[in-house]
Order: structure tokens, then sequence, then C-alpha cells
């Protein structure tokens, strides 16, 4: 983990409405593993206050790349988006877990579920699969075909697409698709998610009805990033944590049966 | 020039410290920041028994601020000193422990519990926090409860006393006078503002308690002018907060009559806050030449 100042690589729109920013990483920061995110103060003033987290959306160590994608959706994004290439950034990172730990053996394979900006960790850990010889299928949701983002995914990486109008793919949500899923199929599986709320938790219970793993990325709004302020609660099942759990330090990424869904 | 800060006996370094629940034990920003440039580390609020804090979401961003309402989470007072004080111990600032109840009885039992653990430099007595429902702000808006639990808290220890000033009240400069009636080494001014924000679509306060505490540079002027008020009302040392992001905010504060500063919000903003803010004061005296902090005072009458 380090704080330091990043040269912007590039910086384009993905699809409609994502964006994907790559820029110089610091090797001396460490490496960066799939769910793991970075801040980034977007403003030298003081609005938008807080850094603002986004998860990596690649990461590579023998080229010093690493990247994020995102989507405008407030003041902050906005300001990011007008970034250019050979401008610089403010980054702290790596923070957070990471998927890869929860990738233990005994999965045969691993359905890795994307809605919106959730593709851009979802890319990184299916390439990251791939090259680990993981078999894994990415089902990414969006909710119109312009949007879809273009992944860049390993040739090995199987993708499903759903839309919510049915403009590409399958019409329907990422769940939509897993409940066509024969038990056959999901046999020895794990559910890897990350996007918004509704989609993590239904996963979640898709996964728990068949008596598969499961784990998601949560978002919470944040202010440290380190652990120290307790802003990023999040509702957990277990009474040793009091009852919450940090999201920047000891998620992003969880266990779904560790989250209280509400 | 002489940046170090004399409170009831004991000295600090140098007048930069960081705030209360902004730097947690000290750990977790042990590979971003140099402790070493830190006056002192003004732990994360330590109560009796361990408390799992406020329902969530917890903060809010808002114009040049941030309304949190995280209320007091911490590991409780035996787990901080087996599991936090070893580490608290070995850095290289002083430690100060920030310590909240709901209940006299329960500062108390806090101070003579940590009382029993060395390496820690003083207390900061949080009776301004605004988020829990008894203790805190509660003990903090009445002069008289603060001047008794003061005095309660003096006769158990010899290390420095602050005492954390709230502004929600309306004359600041009467619990600054309790605090020091009581028997405070100094006072430390301002803990959070209550404010509120409101889901217009959800109809309803982003927080689930309603309101939280403001901070960040959206308060400064409040935190300036409660420091001008209160250095003029005691004769305690002032140690000002309040939206500090830079050297120039820092030296708004001292030159209103802080003797000491804390930095909070602006450690999420960038962590290494405390070093650039250090360093600013630093290069201000020597332009000025102004031989220590105290010196800073003479400018406005």
């Amino acid at each position: 983990m380090k704080q330091f100042i990043a040269k912007i690589l590039s910086h384009a729109s993905v699809s409609d409405c994502f964006f994907e920013l790559a820029f110089a990483w610091d090797a001396a920061a460490g490496p960066v593993l799939p769910g793991q995110f970075c801040t980034i103060r977007v403003s030298p003033y003081s609005a938008p206050l807080l850094r603002r987290p986004f998860a990596f959306s690649r990461y590579d160590e023998k080229t010093g790349v690493a990247a994020i994608a995102y989507k405008k959706r407030g003041p902050a994004t906005e300001l990011l988006s007008c970034k250019p290439a050979g401008g610089t950034i403010n980054i702290i990172g790596p923070l957070g877990n990471d998927f890869f730990r929860f990738a233990t053996a005994g999965y045969a394979h691993f359905y890795l579920v994307a809605g919106g900006t959730g593709f851009g960790p979802v890319a990184f850990l299916a390439n990251h699969c791939a090259q680990r010889n993981l078999a894994c299928t990415v089902v990414l949701g969006c909710r119109t075909r312009s949007q879809l983002p273009r992944l860049n995914l390993l040739p090995s990486v199987k993708a499903v697409v759903c839309t919510d109008d049915g403009s590409e793919g399958i019409h329907g949500t990422p769940l939509t698709y897993l409940a066509t899923l024969s038990p056959m199929q999901y046999a020895s599986s794990a559910v890897f998610s990350c996007g918004p709320a509704p989609l993590l938790a239904g996963c979640h219970e898709w996964a728990l009805a068949r008596g598969l793993s499961c784990f998601v990325s949560v978002e919470q709004v944040m202010a440290c990033g380190v652990g120290a302020c307790m802003g990023c609660a999040v509702r957990v099942t277990d009474a040793g944590a009091n009852g919450f759990a940090r999201a920047c330090t000891e998620g992003p990424v969880f266990d779904s049966r560790r989250i209280l869904w509400t | 020039m002489d940046l170090s800060v004399a409170i009831g006996g004991k000295k600090l370094p140098n007048p930069v410290g960081v705030a209360s629940g902004t730097f947690g034990y000290g750990g977790e920003y042990e590979q971003l920041v140099d402790f070493a440039a830190i006056g002192a580390l003004y732990t994360k609020a330590v109560t009796l028994m361990p408390r799992p804090g406020n329902d969530i979401p917890r903060i809010v961003e808002t114009p040049s601020g941030l309304i949190n309402s995280i209320g007091l989470a911490n590991v409780g007072v035996d787990r901080f000193i087996s599991e936090k004080m070893p580490h608290c111990r070995e850095l290289p600032c002083a430690v100060v422990v920030n310590i909240a109840g709901s209940s006299a009885d329960e500062y108390a039992r806090v101070l003579e519990k940590l009382e029993t653990c060395p390496g820690i430099w003083g207390y900061e007595i949080n009776v301004s926090c605004p988020n829990v429902k008894h203790g805190g702000m509660a003990f903090g808006t009445d002069p008289a409860q603060v001047e008794r639990l003061t005095a309660d808290l003096r006769k158990r220890t010899k290390n420095p006393i602050i005492v954390k000033l709230t502004p929600n009240v309306t004359d600041i400069r009467t619990i600054a006078k309790a605090a020091q009636e009581g028997g405070a080494d100094a006072v430390s001014c301002i803990n959070t503002l209550v404010g509120m924000v409101i889901d217009v679509g959800a109809k309803k306060p982003v927080l689930p308690m309603g309101t939280g505490g403001l901070s960040g540079p959206a308060i400064r002027p409040v935190g300036v002018a409660a420091t001008y008020a209160v250095s003029r009302a005691v004769s305690i040392p002032v140690i000002g907060l309040g939206g500090i992001s830079g050297p120039l905010d820092a030296l708004q504060y001292l030159l209103a009559g802080a003797s000491a500063v804390q930095i909070g919000t602006a450690n999420f903003v960038d962590p290494t806050t405390t070093a650039r803010v250090l360093a600013g004061i630093r290069e201000f005296c020597e332009r000025e030449n102004v031989s220590c902090i105290k010196d800073l005072h003479r400018f406005i009458p």
C-alpha cells in the first residue's frame, strides 16, 4: 500500500456509459489482485472532498499498468472523466482483500457474475483465472446493448451477456441466466459477484439454495479506505465482529453467508 | 525555533496532531505516514465495553464536509490495552487516548484501567460526541457536569487531561471555563457540528440516526471563531481543530489563540497532511521571525 502520483496512460470510454482509466503503477506499492481497489483524490479542492474508491479492472505486473473502470454518476466521477491521458492522478492502493483468497481448491468452475461497473473487477478476475487454468464463465449484465463494455477477455474465458431490454444476449439479468442452469452444469462451481446490491443478494440466494459457495464484493460509502474510520461498515452475521465489518479492510470481498442480507 | 507545546507539565514535540476517530489506533496508517512527524496521535474513542457503533450508512459527504454517525464503534478498553497499546507504545509520537462514556462512572473506570498501562501521554475526554444517545455531547453541553467529571478524573491521574469541547452550545466559553475549573490541562476546540442530510427521493434522512457530526473544511471558520473565543476565556492551552487541510488553515487557528492543532477529516483526503502542515508552520514562523507557537498569539489581540 502506498500513496503516489500516477501518470494516466489512457482514458477512454468502453461503452456509452463506462470508462476505463489506465495508469502507471508504482511497483513499490506492491502487486494488485482482482477484487482489490484503490482510492483516488479526484479534486485538489475541498469539493468533492473525499477520495473515491475504485476496484481495479486490470493489472499487469510486467508492464506496470493498472486500470479502473467506472461510470459517471456524480460530481466526483464527472471530474475524473475530464482527466486526460498524460496527466496525473493521486492514488492510494492497493487496498482491501481480494477474490482470489477465496478461490481455494475444490471448485471445478467459477461463475463470475457482473452487473454495471462490476464488469471491471470481474474481467480482471476472469483473466486471472484463465492464466491459472481455472475454468470460469463470465456472466455480464447491462441495461442495454450500447452500454455493454468491451471486456478484453482471454480466449479461454466463456462469456454470457444479459441485457435488461433483451437488445443483446439473454433478455434479463445475470440471475435470469443462473436460473436456467441445471445441477449438472453448476456442480462443483462457486460464484463470485460484483455489482449492484440486488444482484449480489440474488447470487447469494441462488448459490445458497444449491449448496454452492458465493463470494461478493460489497460497495459502501468510504472515508479513509484503510480501516481507521469505521465509516464503511457493512452488516455481518457473526457476533464476534459485533455485527459489523469494514468493507475497506475486512472486505470488500466477503463470503456471502457472512453478509446480513436485508 | 521551538515548536514544542507544553500541556500539563508535559511537552508535545510539535503542535500538529491527528484527531480522534480519523486515525484509528495508528497502525492503520503505518504504511502511508511517517509518525515521527506527528505531534500526537489522539486515538479512536475508547469506552468501557466494546461498542458496535451505529447502524449504516454512517457517513455522507456534504459541500466541503463530511457528516459521520459512527457512534463510538471501538474494541473497549480491555482489548485496547491488550491489542492496540502494544503497537501504540512503539510509535515515535505522543499517544493521547480519547475516552468516552455513558456515565461519569464509565469515564472514571476507563481512565483507571488506562492508568495501569504504560506508554500513554495523556487523555482527551470526549464530552462532545453528537452520535450517541447517552453521555458524549449530553455531558459536554452542561458546564456543571463538565466541571464535575473533569474534577473527578483529575483526582485519578497525573497525566495531562484535555477536554474536547462541542460547538453545539450557546456559549462554548462557559464549557471551556468549567473544564478549566475542573482541573483540565487543555481543551480541544472543536468537535463536530450537528448536521443532517435528507434524501429527498426517499423523504427521509440519509443517516439512520437522523443527524450526525459535520466535519471538514466547511466547519473551519466555526472552529477558528470558537478557538478565538475560548483562548480568551481560559488560561490553559487550546488545541484547535475543525477543517484543517493545509498549513494556512492551521496557522489561522494558531493566530486565533490555539497552542496546538489537530488534523481530522483531511487525513482521509491526504494522509500526509500532518507533515505538510508542520512544514508549513515551521516555514511561516521562520519567515515571520516567530520564535515559538505562543509568539503567534501576539498578532491578534
